[in-house]
């Protein structure tokens, strides 16, 4: 396949970008009201993906626009508190089944980033490559959650 | 007629020839070539009778000597391929792809000039019967396919060292891979490629492009240079240059599809490529949901982990409570993240952590199939909502997670009170904490 495939040097590099982004974030006082454990949560949200796309580098269109939007929400924070990526389906199963093929992959295309504009083959591309990836993030994010846990 | 196989290696020495004899003698070679193959069996069937030469062709069934293969040297310009032939111009590797259709490659023997001009030297008289046959054979296989004249493309071949490997490979790449070819980028490299030829071999070329253009429906790989993609159209369907393309962009996405069924989990039987996508959506989506999840559980943790504990980390990859994460976790996002201090406490590993800690959370045991939630007197937890239509568990998703969805009941309008964070979170940060 064409797809470039996620090696275990994908995984070791988001996890060491990763785990220094935490150890920063959370080495601060660990403070218990609400708002600081949510802008908490907001940090490690962002520095994992942040430490995904660097460790894919810009050879993809989803890790640069991945860090292009971190960048711009970066910016837009600084002046006010910007709305975080929320992981709501816009549509449900049943309005799913009634899309055609072409509100799928429009569908498909706001998951992925930086994807817009791309005919269906290089959607399924960036897809494919973009679904190896989040599954490295999320097994090794796993890992350091279990490693953090059960030491 | 059938070529004697002893007079070929005379017939190599000699370089006299004329382009109707070194045609022929590159027909014999692809006949001989072509048997090694074994795919004439399969033209013969679908040709029927069209091709109305079999003997000479049995000829050299034995197979053909190796040796009469080695470069010559003499012919590095390159000779295109014009060998009329039947059937057996399909020299395709042995993973050529019957369905397909009638190929239309045709390998170039990388001494053809060799085989061609020693064929001149020899018996002009056998010679005689062949290219009659050729062009009857040619006639009737153009009256077919002559729509795809335009799509041929005849390009030269250029006899380098070892060129023959390269060639059959060429063939075997042009057997199995798909690729479009557009009409106009055919006609101006193979004219371009043509004049490249005549300013070596002029005369004798020229003459062979015309007469190959018009008659003979053989197309050369171009290892060296692959400008443009091949297609073949199949039998009985159209070969204009838009559904040509418009059939291999079907293929590609196709192709990618099949990738992206082996990716996303559970999607053998979905046939279709609107099933395909919904699965795809959700897959994506639940990934994301994870990322989310895990990013929540790793803000309460303090990862004093040195780096050499990386290794430690992968190698806890299989670590047994995955599958359970797995279904666990996908339903523990929340849509509605802005709402302060969402703390979502479905992780099984840490019922041990916090029930050592003397307070209870809200947990899911996967058994029970249900969600309880026990909160304890002195520290109320604050709890996630979970959108139920953000959560889209489809029936290739585990039972478990399915039944999980079901009995989830979470009434979203519950406030936080500012108090119940530091029991938790110094629990946490006790035993979690490296």
């Amino acid at each position: 396949m064409n797809s470039y495939s996620p090696s275990s040097t994908l995984k070791s590099r988001f996890t060491r970008r990763f785990l220094r982004a935490l150890m920063k974030i959370n080495s601060g006082q660990q403070t218990a009201s609400p708002r600081d454990v949510h802008r908490r949560y907001r940090r490690v949200r962002i520095a994992a993906d942040k430490s995904l796309a660097l460790a894919v580098g810009s050879r993809r269109s989803w890790s640069r626009a991945l860090l292009c939007k971190i960048r711009t929400q970066k910016r837009r924070h600084r002046r006010r508190c910007a709305s975080t990526r929320r992981i709501s389906s816009t549509t449900s199963t049943q309005r799913e089944k009634c899309l055609g093929l072409k509100g799928k992959s429009r569908e498909l295309q706001k998951l992925v980033p930086g994807s817009e504009g791309m005919d269906l083959c290089s959607l399924l591309d960036e897809t494919a490559h973009y679904i190896k990836c989040l599954a490295t993030q999320v097994q090794a994010m796993r890992c350091i959650a279990h490693s953090c846990n059960s030491p | 007629m059938a070529m004697n196989r002893a007079l070929l290696p005379e017939m190599l020495q000699c370089t006299d020839m004329t382009v109707l004899d070194r045609q022929r003698a590159r027909f014999k070679w692809q006949q001989d070539h072509n048997f090694q193959q074994q795919v004439q069996e399969n033209f013969f069937g679908e040709l029927g009778g069209v091709f109305s030469v079999p003997n000479p062709v049995q000829g050299f069934q034995n197979g053909f000597d190796p040796v009469l293969l080695k470069p010559d040297p003499e012919m590095e310009n390159g000779w295109p391929n014009f060998v009329g032939f039947g059937p057996c111009g399909y020299g395709n590797g042995p993973g050529f792809d019957v369905n397909y259709g009638i190929s239309r490659t045709a390998s170039c023997p990388p001494t053809v000039a060799a085989a061609a001009a020693a064929a001149e030297a020899a018996v002009e008289n056998r010679e005689l019967a062949l290219p009659e046959k050729i062009t009857s054979l040619a006639a009737k296989e153009s009256s077919k396919k002559r729509k795809l004249d335009k799509l041929q493309n005849t390009k030269i071949v250029v006899g380098e060292d070892d060129p023959k490997e390269k060639r059959i490979k060429g063939s075997e790449e042009d057997g199995e891979s798909k690729k479009t070819e557009q009409n106009t980028n055919n006609n101006k490299t193979s004219s371009s490629n043509s004049n490249n030829t005549t300013t070596k071999n002029k005369n004798k070329n020229k003459k062979e492009n015309s007469a190959d253009t018009s008659k003979e429906n053989s197309k050369v790989s171009d290892v060296q240079k692959p400008d443009y993609i091949h297609v073949r159209a199949r039998r009985g369907q159209a070969t204009d240059s838009h559904s040509l393309a418009e059939r291999v962009r079907r293929e590609k996405i196709s192709e990618r599809m099949k990738y992206l069924q082996d990716l996303v989990p559970g999607c053998n039987k979905i046939t279709g490529k609107a099933g395909m996508l919904d699965e795809i959506i959700n897959y994506v989506q639940s990934l994301q949901r994870q990322v989310e999840f895990l990013s929540m559980k790793l803000t309460a943790v303090n990862p004093r982990l040195d780096f050499n504990n990386i290794d430690n980390l992968f190698a806890k990859e299989e670590f047994p409570a995955n599958t359970a994460n797995n279904n666990i976790s996908t339903i523990g996002m929340s849509s509605d993240m802005n709402n302060p201090a969402s703390f979502l406490q479905f992780y099984p590993v840490q019922q041990q952590l916090i029930s050592s800690t003397g307070i209870e959370m809200s947990m899911i045991n996967p058994t029970d199939m249900g969600l309880r939630r026990t909160i304890s007197a002195p520290v109320s937890l604050p709890e996630t909502f979970i959108n139920s239509s953000c959560f889209t568990a489809t029936p290739t998703w585990d039972a478990d997670l399915h039944n999980l969805y079901n009995n989830v009941t979470f009434d979203q309008g519950r406030s936080f009170t500012s108090q119940p964070f530091t029991g938790p979170i110094e629990a946490s940060n006790l035993k979690m904490e490296i």
